[in-house]
């Protein structure tokens, strides 16, 4: 279940797709219809609002990014676009590499590079592009090149498609923005993109983009010459080929800017209805992708602020250079001062978290009077947060991995979550514990050491660990010394996100969370141990093994501690016995039944006894004993 | 206190106190408030329609002795730009107006003490005898206190020979936020709350119809936004002469204030003011949304939060201008934008009498037989414009 919120309609016609939406059931091309058709918006923006909640608690992100378009020169002549020139125009440009590099400064953390179709450019020049700007600026982040741009490459200088990327890639190309998708249909591409690649080149791109790590975006162009039903159909088709690579970060819906392009719209621009509705929909129809972008340059800031709320949960970025849009007359600032963006996300009710490019949170800015809740956004966190109903609206939550949590509440931005056990120790001054947590008896099934060497051979050799928890590499290290009596191994971070690490260069690999269950049926490349640290613990100990323990700063109000226990309280009671039915959207992702998941969820103590405090202490007098 | 019980009371009908009011303003989410002004809205217009009017604000004086500091519109006697028109050259205006189909004409000024009280009695007069298609909906509270002032009259004796000469409505401009430390900041000489609300009571108590506004988003608390709409509500149950309320954003502009407060209000706000007033002045049957004053994007979703009317075209207006904040619209793109925002547009007066909807596809007839409108609607439609001032430091 993914909500066990019950919402009332003023269209009665909802009700059985907000059924449909709470137990995660896939909505249909007809339920799409029926959203658009309805009367009912603010019925319409509350389950998509509900369903973001879900996925991204109350956070909405933004990134510092700086968009480059470095020609308009472009051997297309697309109808919607008035960007684009022929070489020799008066209005033609060209940005060399270095006049980008002078424009980016160390703050920014992304940079986006789309542009025309050049004719005389050489492939070096865009692979120097992108390697210069990672050079200069190892921080930032290249997502780069639409499909589009891609496909003519490949042509262009007689590469495969794979090869366009695998050597972009290998220069600090990192994500894809998702241009170039329109409308999946072919009658409006023969409309009105005649000449650009189809919905099938589009997604082969995309689809070997995501095989070689390099994670996408998809955009959808509306409020031209296509139909609700196109619309709904290039979700449907989205939602398809999502199912299959899992590689699409944010759908962007984009609201179309009719400006000189000589295509005849009814209004000059889409109505705030029209806008506000295609944000809720995609976030309801689109269940397997992770954002919804209000992109606030096409929707206009007063859209995109009020999109927040109707299941939009990224702001995009500070945007340095948008000539596309405004060259077709959109009319927002130029730049929105990271202060606006940050004040607009507060006064939508919800939490500022700066990102990169993959959505990993460097920065967090809560607002004045709030307490942050991190929302551990682990399948074995499900019980605390599904009925998560503070009473005050000062409680917030944001989904914040353990190592993202514990520096965010050292720096004293986040005030209450499920602490991993270390990061608790390390705060004990600041944070009092409440009587919940995550502690284990036997196999924990998420916290596991791949290895090609049993225990005892890992002398000497090379661990590569997960960035996300101190804790489990703690109980590993402890493992190690004290139970197998093992030294000199080596340690090794991990990056962040899967996709971008080489497991096989290590002699073992240490996966927790949910990048181990994903694993947990099917292992990991070439290791052949597995081992299950709470298991190993529990069979040499005979106690349980506490992960995470829920700690509450000292400082915040005492009404906000108390709405915080028991919305946790309650969340933890009406979650017990519907464990199969609670983990269904993660189960999904990671590829688990129904049973996987009751067997999985039972497996933890979700509220701690003198049984578990003891064991704490047990660990961590280990612990602090090690080399 | 729980959004729960407040949803309750609203659900039944029930009225919010105070204190109920405060909570919620800071408690409730942006769709709460809205699913709960939606449930008002319909209690009061069952219907899915929106009325607008074709009016036209212009002004016949910029000089002003109150000196607002959120004000970028006013000008001093002697100063360079400062003008008065006469009577004959506004009805010269009007007739033009009435030509064009407006239907309106919201006159303000400035507080021009130079002016006697016969100048505003003939406008009204000559209005009625010479424009008779044009409702005159003249003159705000300040201007009728300024009237008082200048011929020695109370102002229940101003507002009787308002009504001699023809005028039942006036504008409820000028009442910023109702708070007597927030009007000391921004508007120390134009009076206190009582001065606002003793000329509008007068007025009802006359049988004058009256609008109630409230300009937010400069100094003013959320204690301050619920005060006033406290004794707004609490003044419409004595004589039900409010028509409608109208909220909108301080626009920095140009203005003093400006430089404390940089940038205007965000939309998420607007929309929980356009909702919250419509969740606690249950008596009042209309909440105005104001597409001219925060852009036509956010005038289309205030319908959805609570609002049933679109306000008027503004064929005139200066206020604003001044201020370098700048929409324009024409008679078609504002029954469009209603329309494209789901409810059926329909045509009415200042008293919110009705002349008819218009079907998908049909338009004011006046759009017809207007020069200027004809060229406005083949001109290119003007996008919402935010100006710099927005971008957070100014």
């Amino acid at each position: 279940m993914l909500s066990s919120k019950e919402l009332s309609f003023r269209d009665p016609g909802l009700m059985p797709i907000w059924n449909k939406v709470r137990n995660g059931i896939r909505l249909s091309k007809e339920d799409g219809l029926v959203l658009y058709s309805t009367h009912d918006l603010i019925g319409l923006g509350r389950m998509a609002n509900e369903v973001s909640r879900a996925k991204s608690g109350d956070t909405v992100y933004f990134v510092l990014n700086q968009k480059f378009e470095p020609t308009n020169i472009c051997v297309l002549s697309c109808k919607f676009c008035d960007f684009a020139v022929k070489k020799g125009s008066p209005e033609a440009y060209e940005q060399s590499i270095e006049e980008m590099l002078d424009i980016l400064n160390p703050d920014i953390r992304e940079v986006h590079i789309t542009m025309g179709l050049h004719p005389d450019w050489e492939w070096q020049h865009y692979v120097d592009m992108v390697r210069r700007i990672k050079e200069a600026y190892p921080l930032i982040d290249v997502k780069a090149f639409t499909a589009v741009e891609i496909v003519f490459f490949a042509k262009k200088f007689k590469k495969t498609h794979e090869e366009v990327l695998s050597e972009l890639k290998a220069v600090g190309l990192r994500t894809m923005p998702g241009g170039g998708a329109e409308v999946f249909s072919e009658r409006v591409r023969k409309l009105i993109f005649n000449q650009k690649i189809g919905a099938k080149t589009w997604f082969e791109v995309h689809r070997k983009a995501h095989k070689l790590g390099i994670q996408s975006n998809v955009t959808m162009l509306y409020g031209h010459v296509e139909t609700f039903e196109e619309r709904i159909e290039h979700m449907i088709k989205l939602r398809e080929v999502q199912d299959e690579t899992g590689g699409f970060m944010t759908f962007i819906p984009l609201a179309f800017q009719p400006g000189d392009t000589g295509i005849k719209t009814k209004n000059n621009f889409t109505s705030a209805i029209d806008d506000l509705k295609t944000i809720a929909i995609s976030r309801l129809m689109l269940d397997n992708i992770a954002h919804i972008k209000a992109y606030w340059v096409m929707l206009t800031a007063e859209v995109a602020a009020v999109a927040l709320n109707f299941g939009a949960d990224d702001m995009d970025g500070i945007v340095g250079h948008e000539r596309i849009a405004h060259d077709a007359g959109a009319t927002s600032p130029m730049q929105l001062a990271k202060e606006k963006i940050i004040s607009i996300i507060h006064e939508a009710g919800k939490v500022p978290i700066e990102r990169d490019v993959w959505y990993n949170p460097l920065h967090i800015y809560p607002a004045e009077g709030t307490s942050i809740v991190s929302k551990m956004p682990y399948l074995n966190s499900v019980p605390f947060y599904s009925n998560f109903e503070p009473e005050l609206a000062e409680i917030k939550l944001s989904p914040l991995v353990p190592r993202v949590f514990g520096q965010f509440a050292k720096e004293g931005k986040v005030d209450a979550g499920p602490m991993s056990l270390m990061d608790y120790v390390a705060s004990q001054d600041e944070f009092e514990m409440l009587d919940y947590g995550v502690a284990v008896s036997g196999k924990a099934y998420s916290v596991l050491l791949y290895s090609h060497h049993d225990w005892k051979h890992l002398s000497g050799k090379t661990i590569g660990l997960t960035a996300e928890s101190s804790t489990s590499v703690e109980l590993l290290r402890v493992l190690l010394e004290k139970k197998y009596g093992v030294t000199g191994v080596t340690f090794e971070r991990l990056h962040l996100t899967s996709g971008q690490n080489d497991y096989t260069k290590f002699d073992a690999v240490l996966l927790i969370g949910d990048e181990a269950l994903r694993r947990w049926k099917v292992g990991l490349a070439s290791f052949l141990n597995v081992y299950d640290l709470a298991e190993e613990w529990y069979e040499w100990k005979k106690m349980p093994f506490v992960f995470a323990v829920w700690a509450v700063r000292n400082s915040i109000p005492a009404a906000h501690k108390e709405a915080i226990r028991n919305a946790l309280e309650g969340s933890i009671t009406r979650s017990k016995g519907h464990y199969d039915e609670l983990g269904r959207e993660h189960a999904k992702r990671l590829g688990l039944t129904r049973e996987d998941l009751a067997m999985y969820l039972n497996a933890f103590t979700y509220r701690l006894g003198e049984q578990e405090r003891s064991a704490m202490e047990e660990f961590l007098k280990e612990q602090a004993v090690l080399a | 206190m729980q959004i729960k019980q407040i949803k309750e009371k609203v659900f039944s009908n029930q009225r919010l106190n105070r204190e109920e009011g405060l909570w919620l303003l800071q408690n409730g989410s942006l769709l709460d408030l809205a699913e709960m002004a939606e449930h008002r809205r319909y209690f009061h217009n069952l219907a899915p329609k929106v009325t607008f009017v074709i009016d036209s604000n212009p002004n016949y004086t910029n000089i002003c002795n109150i000196d607002c500091i959120f004000c970028a519109f006013y000008r001093h006697e002697g100063d360079a730009d400062a003008y008065t028109y006469t009577v004959d050259e506004m009805i010269e205006r009007f007739k033009k107006a009435e030509a064009r189909g407006v239907r309106t004409v919201l006159l303000q000024g400035g507080v021009n003490p130079a002016l006697p009280l016969e100048y505003y009695t003939e406008m009204i007069r000559r209005t009625r005898a010479e424009v008779p298609k044009i409702h005159p909906h003249f003159f705000s509270t300040s201007e009728i206190i300024g009237m008082a002032n200048v011929s020695g009259l109370s102002v229940p004796a101003v507002l009787e020979k308002l009504k001699e000469a023809g005028l039942n409505s006036i504008p409820g401009g000028g009442a910023e936020v109702l708070s007597d430390k927030v009007k000391k900041k921004i508007s120390s000489k134009k009076g206190t709350s009582e001065d606002w609300l003793s000329v509008m009571r007068e007025a009802h108590k006359l049988g004058y119809k009256t609008t109630s506004t409230m300009m937010y988003g400069h100094l003013e608390s959320d204690e301050d936004i619920v005060e006033h709409l406290d004794i707004t509500r609490a003044l419409q149950d004595e004589y039900h002469g409010f028509t409608a309320f109208i909220p909108w954003s301080f626009k920095p502009g140009n203005t003093p204030l400006e430089k404390i407060i940089h940038t205007y209000a965000s939309s998420t706000r607007y929309l929980q003011m356009i909702a919250f007033a419509r969740i606690y002045l249950d008596n009042f049957p209309h909440i105005q949304a104001s597409w001219f004053s925060e852009g036509k994007k956010t005038g289309q979703m205030a319908l959805h939060f609570g609002a049933d009317d679109f306000g008027g075209t503004l064929e005139e207006e200066n206020v604003h201008a001044s201020a370098n904040f700048v929409h324009t619209t024409t008679i078609k793109e504002m029954v469009d934008l209603i329309r494209d925002a789901g409810f059926t547009p329909v045509e009415r007066d200042t008293l919110y009498h009705t002349y008819g909807e218009f079907a998908e596809g049909e338009y004011p007839a006046s759009i017809l037989n207007s020069e200027r409108l004809h060229q406005s609607v083949d001109a290119s439609i003007i996008m919402p414009t935010i100006p710099l001032v927005a971008l957070g430091n100014g």
